[in-house]
Protein backbone atom coordinates (compact mmCIF):
# COMPACT_ATOMS: atom_id res chain seq x y z
CA UNK A 1 0.00 0.00 0.00
CA UNK A 2 1.26 3.45 -0.98
CA UNK A 3 1.94 6.42 1.36
CA UNK A 4 -0.89 9.18 0.53
CA UNK A 5 0.39 12.45 0.50
CA UNK A 6 -1.45 15.03 2.38
CA UNK A 7 -3.44 16.18 -0.52
CA UNK A 8 -4.38 12.74 -0.91
CA UNK A 9 -5.35 12.30 2.49
CA UNK A 10 -7.18 15.40 2.01
CA UNK A 11 -9.78 14.51 -0.41
CA UNK A 12 -9.89 10.86 1.64
CA UNK A 13 -11.01 13.34 4.88
CA UNK A 14 -13.29 15.11 2.44
CA UNK A 15 -14.85 12.11 1.08
CA UNK A 16 -15.65 10.41 4.33
CA UNK A 17 -17.00 14.20 5.83
CA UNK A 18 -19.30 14.09 2.44
CA UNK A 19 -20.26 10.52 3.06
CA UNK A 20 -21.16 11.15 6.71
CA UNK A 21 -22.86 14.04 5.75
CA UNK A 22 -24.79 12.31 3.17
CA UNK A 23 -26.18 9.59 5.21
CA UNK A 24 -26.95 12.19 8.62
CA UNK A 25 -29.20 13.80 5.78
CA UNK A 26 -30.87 11.15 4.53
CA UNK A 27 -31.65 9.84 7.92
CA UNK A 28 -33.52 13.56 7.97
CA UNK A 29 -35.28 13.10 5.47
CA UNK A 30 -36.29 9.61 6.31
CA UNK A 31 -37.60 10.70 10.11
CA UNK A 32 -40.41 12.94 9.22
CA UNK A 33 -41.33 10.53 6.43
CA UNK A 34 -41.46 7.12 9.17
CA UNK A 35 -42.92 10.33 12.12
CA UNK A 36 -45.74 10.77 9.57
CA UNK A 37 -46.57 7.13 8.98
CA UNK A 38 -47.48 6.92 12.58
CA UNK A 39 -48.50 9.94 13.51
CA UNK A 40 -51.32 11.15 10.58
CA UNK A 41 -51.40 14.89 11.74
CA UNK A 42 -48.72 17.75 10.98
CA UNK A 43 -48.94 20.31 14.62
CA UNK A 44 -50.57 23.50 14.12
CA UNK A 45 -49.10 26.41 12.92
CA UNK A 46 -49.35 29.93 13.22
CA UNK A 47 -49.56 30.48 9.71
CA UNK A 48 -52.15 28.13 8.48
CA UNK A 49 -55.51 28.85 8.17
CA UNK A 50 -58.67 26.99 9.83
CA UNK A 51 -59.34 26.34 6.02
CA UNK A 52 -55.87 24.81 6.38
CA UNK A 53 -56.07 22.81 9.41
CA UNK A 54 -59.60 21.24 8.19
CA UNK A 55 -57.72 20.70 5.15
CA UNK A 56 -54.85 19.04 6.70
CA UNK A 57 -57.02 17.27 9.75
CA UNK A 58 -59.84 15.83 7.54
CA UNK A 59 -62.55 17.81 9.89
CA UNK A 60 -65.54 19.80 8.54
CA UNK A 61 -64.42 23.60 8.69
CA UNK A 62 -67.44 24.22 10.58
CA UNK A 63 -66.65 22.32 13.84
CA UNK A 64 -63.39 24.55 13.85
CA UNK A 65 -65.06 27.43 13.79
CA UNK A 66 -67.54 26.44 16.20
CA UNK A 67 -64.49 26.20 18.57
CA UNK A 68 -63.00 29.55 18.20
CA UNK A 69 -67.24 30.60 18.32
CA UNK A 70 -66.89 32.47 14.63
CA UNK A 71 -69.23 32.85 12.00
CA UNK A 72 -68.34 30.40 9.20
CA UNK A 73 -66.81 32.08 6.34
CA UNK A 74 -66.20 29.98 3.32
CA UNK A 75 -62.33 31.90 2.00
CA UNK A 76 -61.29 33.43 5.67
CA UNK A 77 -58.01 34.07 4.67
CA UNK A 78 -56.38 35.13 7.90
CA UNK A 79 -53.84 33.33 9.57
CA UNK A 80 -54.37 31.71 13.14
CA UNK A 81 -51.86 34.28 13.95
CA UNK A 82 -54.50 36.99 12.70
CA UNK A 83 -57.61 35.07 14.77
CA UNK A 84 -55.87 34.98 17.84
CA UNK A 85 -54.65 38.27 17.88
CA UNK A 86 -58.32 39.88 17.59
CA UNK A 87 -59.23 37.34 19.83
CA UNK A 88 -56.86 38.22 22.13
CA UNK A 89 -55.78 34.91 23.07
CA UNK A 90 -52.22 32.96 22.42
CA UNK A 91 -51.49 31.04 19.56
CA UNK A 92 -51.38 28.01 22.03
CA UNK A 93 -54.95 28.18 23.09
CA UNK A 94 -56.17 28.81 19.88
CA UNK A 95 -54.19 25.71 19.43
CA UNK A 96 -55.34 23.79 22.13
CA UNK A 97 -59.34 24.82 21.52
CA UNK A 98 -58.84 23.68 17.75
CA UNK A 99 -57.16 20.14 18.88
CA UNK A 100 -60.04 19.93 21.01
CA UNK A 101 -62.78 20.17 18.86
CA UNK A 102 -60.76 17.87 16.08
CA UNK A 103 -60.76 15.25 18.79
CA UNK A 104 -64.41 15.38 19.60
CA UNK A 105 -64.88 15.62 15.67
CA UNK A 106 -63.91 12.77 15.00
CA UNK A 107 -65.79 9.65 14.91
CA UNK A 108 -64.77 6.52 16.52
CA UNK A 109 -64.06 8.17 19.93
CA UNK A 110 -65.50 6.33 22.66
CA UNK A 111 -67.90 8.09 24.96
CA UNK A 112 -65.90 9.05 28.16
CA UNK A 113 -66.84 7.50 30.96
CA UNK A 114 -68.84 9.48 33.56
CA UNK A 115 -66.69 11.15 35.92
CA UNK A 116 -66.25 9.48 39.50
CA UNK A 117 -68.83 10.98 41.87
CA UNK A 118 -67.43 12.68 44.83
CA UNK A 119 -69.92 14.66 47.25
CA UNK A 120 -67.03 15.67 48.49
CA UNK A 121 -65.19 17.65 45.66
CA UNK A 122 -68.22 19.43 44.12
CA UNK A 123 -69.65 22.68 45.58
CA UNK B 1 -42.16 34.04 14.58
CA UNK B 2 -40.11 32.23 11.74
CA UNK B 3 -39.78 33.51 8.30
CA UNK B 4 -41.05 30.60 6.82
CA UNK B 5 -44.64 31.46 8.52
CA UNK B 6 -44.18 34.75 7.59
CA UNK B 7 -43.64 33.85 3.70
CA UNK B 8 -46.64 31.50 4.16
CA UNK B 9 -49.08 34.32 5.73
CA UNK B 10 -47.84 36.44 2.92
CA UNK B 11 -48.58 33.99 0.00
CA UNK B 12 -51.87 33.33 1.43
CA UNK B 13 -53.07 36.86 2.31
CA UNK B 14 -51.66 38.45 -1.10
CA UNK B 15 -51.18 35.17 -3.30
CA UNK B 16 -49.72 35.21 -6.76
CA UNK B 17 -47.94 38.32 -6.99
CA UNK B 18 -45.69 37.59 -3.19
CA UNK B 19 -45.68 34.13 -4.70
CA UNK B 20 -43.76 35.47 -7.75
CA UNK B 21 -41.82 38.54 -5.85
CA UNK B 22 -40.46 36.02 -3.37
CA UNK B 23 -38.76 32.93 -5.49
CA UNK B 24 -37.57 36.09 -7.86
CA UNK B 25 -35.38 36.98 -4.92
CA UNK B 26 -34.92 34.02 -3.49
CA UNK B 27 -33.63 32.75 -6.82
CA UNK B 28 -30.79 35.58 -6.95
CA UNK B 29 -29.98 34.20 -4.09
CA UNK B 30 -31.61 35.48 -0.73
CA UNK B 31 -31.81 32.43 1.09
CA UNK B 32 -35.67 32.13 1.88
CA UNK B 33 -37.27 28.94 2.58
CA UNK B 34 -38.46 28.52 -0.86
CA UNK B 35 -38.96 25.06 -1.29
CA UNK B 36 -41.65 25.39 1.29
CA UNK B 37 -43.54 27.93 0.05
CA UNK B 38 -43.90 26.27 -3.28
CA UNK B 39 -45.15 23.07 -1.53
CA UNK B 40 -47.31 25.33 0.62
CA UNK B 41 -48.45 26.60 -2.86
CA UNK B 42 -49.37 23.36 -4.53
CA UNK B 43 -51.56 22.59 -1.21
CA UNK B 44 -53.15 26.28 -1.27
CA UNK B 45 -54.10 24.81 -5.03
CA UNK B 46 -56.09 21.84 -3.90
CA UNK B 47 -57.52 23.84 -1.59
CA UNK B 48 -59.28 26.06 -4.09
CA UNK B 49 -57.50 28.97 -2.19
CA UNK B 50 -54.78 29.57 -5.68
CA UNK B 51 -55.35 28.20 -8.68
CA UNK B 52 -52.83 25.87 -10.04
CA UNK B 53 -51.80 26.46 -13.36
CA UNK B 54 -51.43 30.30 -12.40
CA UNK B 55 -48.95 29.40 -9.90
CA UNK B 56 -46.77 27.06 -12.33
CA UNK B 57 -46.65 29.87 -14.38
CA UNK B 58 -45.95 32.86 -12.29
CA UNK B 59 -43.56 30.70 -10.11
CA UNK B 60 -41.61 29.19 -13.83
CA UNK B 61 -41.55 33.08 -14.90
CA UNK B 62 -39.86 34.05 -11.55
CA UNK B 63 -37.73 31.56 -11.25
CA UNK B 64 -36.03 31.78 -14.64
CA UNK B 65 -36.19 35.68 -14.33
CA UNK B 66 -34.23 35.74 -11.11
CA UNK B 67 -31.20 32.88 -12.50
CA UNK B 68 -31.06 35.93 -15.37
CA UNK B 69 -30.73 38.38 -12.96
CA UNK B 70 -28.09 36.71 -11.16
CA UNK B 71 -26.62 35.85 -13.82
CA UNK B 72 -26.22 39.16 -15.38
CA UNK B 73 -25.07 40.58 -12.56
CA UNK B 74 -22.13 38.60 -12.02
CA UNK B 75 -21.66 38.34 -16.07
CA UNK B 76 -21.84 42.09 -16.27
CA UNK B 77 -20.66 43.44 -12.60
CA UNK B 78 -18.53 40.53 -11.01
CA UNK B 79 -16.66 39.61 -14.16
CA UNK B 80 -14.98 43.62 -14.34
CA UNK B 81 -14.28 42.67 -10.76
CA UNK B 82 -12.46 39.70 -12.15
CA UNK B 83 -10.83 41.91 -14.45
CA UNK B 84 -9.14 43.86 -12.41
CA UNK B 85 -7.73 41.47 -9.66
CA UNK B 86 -6.47 39.08 -12.56
CA UNK B 87 -4.36 42.09 -13.91
CA UNK B 88 -3.04 43.77 -10.49
CA UNK B 89 -2.36 39.97 -9.55
CA UNK B 90 -2.18 37.75 -12.49
CA UNK B 91 -4.19 34.17 -12.26
CA UNK B 92 -5.50 34.73 -15.56
CA UNK B 93 -4.65 31.16 -17.14
CA UNK B 94 -6.12 29.87 -13.95
CA UNK B 95 -9.63 31.94 -14.42
CA UNK B 96 -8.96 30.54 -18.69
CA UNK B 97 -9.56 27.20 -17.15
CA UNK B 98 -12.23 27.75 -15.28
CA UNK B 99 -13.96 29.47 -18.16
CA UNK B 100 -13.12 25.75 -20.50
CA UNK B 101 -14.13 23.81 -17.70
CA UNK B 102 -17.39 25.78 -17.34
CA UNK B 103 -18.22 25.80 -20.84
CA UNK B 104 -17.63 21.93 -21.44
CA UNK B 105 -19.42 20.67 -18.02
CA UNK B 106 -21.91 23.64 -17.30
CA UNK B 107 -25.04 22.42 -18.99
CA UNK B 108 -25.72 19.70 -16.66
CA UNK B 109 -24.45 21.11 -14.03
CA UNK B 110 -27.08 24.01 -14.35
CA UNK B 111 -30.24 21.98 -15.57
CA UNK B 112 -29.24 19.87 -12.25
CA UNK B 113 -28.79 22.71 -9.77
CA UNK B 114 -32.62 23.60 -10.68
CA UNK B 115 -34.67 21.01 -9.18
CA UNK B 116 -32.40 18.10 -7.81
CA UNK B 117 -29.84 20.29 -6.04
CA UNK B 118 -31.28 23.52 -5.60
CA UNK B 119 -29.20 24.84 -3.16
CA UNK B 120 -26.44 25.16 -5.63
CA UNK B 121 -28.81 27.18 -7.95
CA UNK B 122 -27.64 31.01 -7.10
CA UNK B 123 -24.23 29.89 -6.85
CA UNK B 124 -24.19 28.01 -10.44
CA UNK B 125 -25.64 31.82 -11.80
CA UNK B 126 -23.02 33.66 -10.46
CA UNK B 127 -20.12 31.25 -11.60
CA UNK B 128 -21.73 31.17 -15.22
CA UNK B 129 -21.99 34.72 -15.29
CA UNK B 130 -18.49 34.76 -14.35
CA UNK B 131 -16.91 32.42 -16.40
CA UNK B 132 -18.77 34.26 -19.67
CA UNK B 133 -20.89 30.82 -20.03
CA UNK B 134 -22.70 31.83 -23.21
CA UNK B 135 -26.20 33.54 -22.06
CA UNK B 136 -28.31 31.36 -24.66
CA UNK B 137 -27.10 28.09 -23.72
CA UNK B 138 -27.62 29.41 -19.87
CA UNK B 139 -31.46 29.52 -20.66
CA UNK B 140 -31.50 26.44 -22.42
CA UNK B 141 -30.78 24.75 -19.65
CA UNK B 142 -32.26 27.08 -16.81
CA UNK B 143 -35.63 27.34 -17.93
CA UNK B 144 -36.44 23.14 -18.46
CA UNK B 145 -34.87 22.52 -15.32
CA UNK B 146 -36.82 25.51 -13.20
CA UNK B 147 -40.02 24.93 -14.77
CA UNK B 148 -39.07 20.84 -14.00
CA UNK B 149 -38.54 22.17 -9.95
CA UNK B 150 -41.94 24.40 -10.04
CA UNK B 151 -43.71 21.26 -11.72
CA UNK B 152 -42.17 18.59 -8.98
CA UNK B 153 -42.76 21.17 -6.30
CA UNK B 154 -46.34 21.98 -6.50
CA UNK B 155 -47.28 18.58 -7.83
CA UNK B 156 -46.00 17.08 -4.50
CA UNK B 157 -47.63 19.71 -2.60
CA UNK B 158 -50.73 19.07 -4.21
CA UNK B 159 -51.11 15.74 -3.77
CA UNK B 160 -50.15 15.56 -0.24
CA UNK B 161 -51.73 19.20 0.63
CA UNK B 162 -52.58 17.85 4.47
CA UNK B 163 -49.31 17.33 4.95
CA UNK B 164 -46.85 20.02 3.43
CA UNK B 165 -44.66 20.48 6.18
CA UNK B 166 -43.71 17.06 6.42
CA UNK B 167 -43.14 16.82 2.58
CA UNK B 168 -40.91 20.07 2.37
CA UNK B 169 -38.49 18.41 5.17
CA UNK B 170 -38.01 15.48 3.50
CA UNK B 171 -37.49 17.68 -0.06
CA UNK B 172 -35.18 19.73 1.51
CA UNK B 173 -32.94 16.79 3.55
CA UNK B 174 -33.23 15.11 -0.12
CA UNK B 175 -31.53 17.57 -1.95
CA UNK B 176 -28.68 17.96 0.64
CA UNK B 177 -28.17 14.50 1.10
CA UNK B 178 -27.65 14.39 -2.63
CA UNK B 179 -25.88 16.99 -2.89
CA UNK B 180 -23.25 15.41 -0.18
CA UNK B 181 -23.44 11.99 -2.23
CA UNK B 182 -22.39 13.62 -4.99
CA UNK B 183 -19.45 15.08 -3.29
CA UNK B 184 -18.50 11.43 -1.71
CA UNK B 185 -18.95 9.97 -5.75
CA UNK B 186 -16.87 12.12 -7.20
CA UNK B 187 -13.89 12.33 -4.11
CA UNK B 188 -14.52 8.50 -4.25
CA UNK B 189 -13.37 8.25 -7.81
CA UNK B 190 -10.43 10.63 -7.09
CA UNK B 191 -9.10 8.29 -4.29
CA UNK B 192 -9.90 5.19 -6.33
CA UNK B 193 -7.79 7.16 -8.97
CA UNK B 194 -4.80 7.10 -6.34
CA UNK B 195 -4.88 3.58 -5.26
CA UNK B 196 -5.10 2.12 -8.76
CA UNK B 197 -3.45 4.67 -11.30
CA UNK B 198 -2.35 1.99 -13.46
CA UNK B 199 -5.29 -0.34 -13.62
CA UNK B 200 -7.59 3.43 -13.99
CA UNK B 201 -5.72 4.43 -16.97
CA UNK B 202 -6.58 1.73 -18.82
CA UNK B 203 -9.72 1.61 -18.79
CA UNK B 204 -10.27 5.26 -19.63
Amino acid sequence: MKKLTWRQSLVAVAFLLSLSLGIFFVIRAVRPAIYWHYHQDEPIRGWMTMGYVAHSYHVPPYVLHQALGLPEKPHDKRPLREIAKAQNRSIDEIRTALLEAIVQARRPYPASPSPPTNPEASP
Amino acid sequence: MSITDQLLEAVLLYGLPVLFGVILIASVGVPFPISMTLVAAGSFAKQGEMKLVPVIIAASIAAILGDQIGYGLSRWGGRRLIDRITRRLGGAAKIKRAEAVSKKWGGPGIFFSRWLVTALGPWLNFTSGMARYPWRRFIVWDAPGQVLWVVLYVTLGYIFSDRVQYIAEILGNLAWAILALTAAIILGFRLVRYFRPARFARSL
